[in-house]
């Protein structure tokens, strides 16, 4: 099946098997490898990606739901603004230490910035509750996104 | 496996004529795409349904709330009318899965999906939702109640869809609303065990009440027998041992994965206790 999308800002045209999953379109077709696959059935948020301005975790999709949508990877997300203070943030926390689970805790943290942003840790381990880490723990992870919110805030 | 992708409502419902027997529908994907990965699913067609909208939504017709099936939990949270008119209903879904999961699932996969385990039944069963069934050329109200007749097994047929849920739009005013989601951990976790109630209290007495658990059956029900007792005690002469035999027979606990039987008997008295003695 023919199907197109707008990925990272670029518009693609793929002819593939409507079922294949979506993780295994983006990464082996596109070779997007900024996208994580480990458990591969939902739970882990490696895999995240923001398909038409929701994060979703693109190993429980299909190439057909991407038919006509905007995709957002960490890769795109890394070359915008807010992108780019977030990444800032992760670094001057040390969030991040064998790095497999960020990117996907980066595209969940980016769209709760651009949705939401308020420096709350209660709401940020919210959104974020679909990401799973298992190395650095969390407590860094938030304060580098509460950080994040904060730079926005004061618009620096 | 067969993939189609229907044009339109009417073209799906011709094109089902064209396959007997089972067949799937893929809205969100979330269950689908486990059970094609565990080989649950091999040759059966796939109708993909997800793109068409007319199945998506939220309204208010009289004093109807309306859900369309491809509705998302997302969706669900972030509705005003919910908020309003529902918000008992709203509040509790949103200990569904993560909030990555909740923009992908729908509401007509989690009740066809089945699992005893899915997180709206319970809610639905307390609050007298009825299922509205498409085909071709009829439609069919069934109440939540009389959906499941046994594990994975309902009265929707093989050439039918769910194309929306319905709850009285007073469904829970003035009631008294509980519900709890028992799990291993608070996000991402199938429930041990949950069970939603909404009651009424005139002083100290139960002048109404409606019960029901998922996780614990083969499907999720209501506790009948348990509300029967329940209906007209005051709630100091409900007895510890009267409660456990009435909850006895309206529950055959499953053992699974993630509890067995008399934890989920014990959690299952527990909640209804702490149901009623919440307020
Ligand atoms: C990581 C993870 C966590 C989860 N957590 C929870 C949880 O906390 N609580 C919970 O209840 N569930 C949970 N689930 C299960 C699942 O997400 C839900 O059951 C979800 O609502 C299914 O919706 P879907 O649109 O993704 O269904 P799909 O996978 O698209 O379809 C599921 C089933 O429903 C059928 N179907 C779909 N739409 C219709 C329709 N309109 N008419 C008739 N049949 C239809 C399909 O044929 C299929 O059999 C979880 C799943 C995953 C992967
Ligand atoms: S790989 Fe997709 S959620 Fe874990």
């Amino acid at each position: 099946m023919k199907i197109s999308f707008n990925i990272n800002g670029r518009n693609v045209k793929l002819d593939v098997d409507p079922m294949r999953r979506l993780l295994d379109v983006l990464r082996d077709d596109l070779e997007l490898t900024d996208i994580k696959e480990s458990c591969g059935e939902g739970e882990c948020g490696a895999c995240t990606i923001i398909l038409d301005d929701k994060p979703v975790t693109s190993c429980i999709l299909n190439a057909v739901h991407a038919d006509g949508k905007k995709i957002l990877t960490a890769n795109g997300i890394s070359k915008t603004r807010i992108g780019e203070i977030l990444l800032d943030c992760f670094d001057q926390t040390n969030s991040v230490q064998c790095g497999f689970c960020f990117p996907g805790f980066y595209v969940t943290a980016y769209h709760y910035l651009i949705t939401d942003g308020e420096p709350s840790l209660e709401k940020i381990r919210y959104a974020l509750s679909g990401n799973i880490c298992r190395c650095t723990g969390y407590k860094k992870i938030f304060e580098s996104v509460i950080m994040a919110c904060e730079r926005l805030q004061e618009g620096s | 496996m067969k993939f189609i992708k229907p044009s339109s409502l009417p073209d799906l419902f011709d094109r089902l004529q064209n396959y007997e027997g089972r067949k799937f529908f893929l809205a969100g994907g979330s269950d689908i795409n486990i059970q094609i990965k565990n080989r649950m699913i091999r040759d059966e067609p796939i109708f993909y349904i997800n793109h068409l909208d007319e199945l998506r939504g939220i309204q208010v017709v009289d004093d109807t709330v309306i859900i369309g099936a491809l509705t998302s939990y997302a969706d669900i949270i972030s509705s005003p009318i919910l908020k309003e008119k529902l918000p008992f209903f709203r509040n509790s879904l949103k200990l569904f899965a993560s909030p990555l999961l909740q923009s992908v699932a729908t509401i007509g996969g989690n009740i066809a999906n089945s699992s005893p385990t899915a997180d709206i039944l319970p809610l639905l069963l307390v609050l007298d939702a009825e299922v509205r069934l498409l085909t071709r050329s009829k439609l069919r109200f069934i109440p939540i109640n009389e959906f499941y007749t046994g594990y994975k097994e309902y009265v929707m047929k093989t050439n039918e869809i769910i194309g929306s849920v319905h709850i009285n739009i007073d469904a829970e005013k003035n009631w008294l609303a509980y519900y709890r989601k028992v799990g291993s951990r608070q996000s991402l976790t199938i429930a041990k065990l949950a069970l939603a109630g909404i009651m009424k209290l005139k002083e100290n007495s139960i002048t109404a009440i409606k019960i029901a658990a998922g996780a614990l059956n083969e499907y999720p029900r209501r506790l009948t027998t348990t509300e029967n007792y329940l209906k007209s005690k005051r709630k100091e002469d409900i007895a510890d041992k009267e409660l456990k035999e009435v909850l006895t027979e309206d529950i055959t606990p499953i053992t699974d994965l993630r509890s067995d039987k008399n934890y989920r008997f014990d959690v299952c008295l527990n909640l209804i206790k702490e149901f009623i003695n919440s307020y």
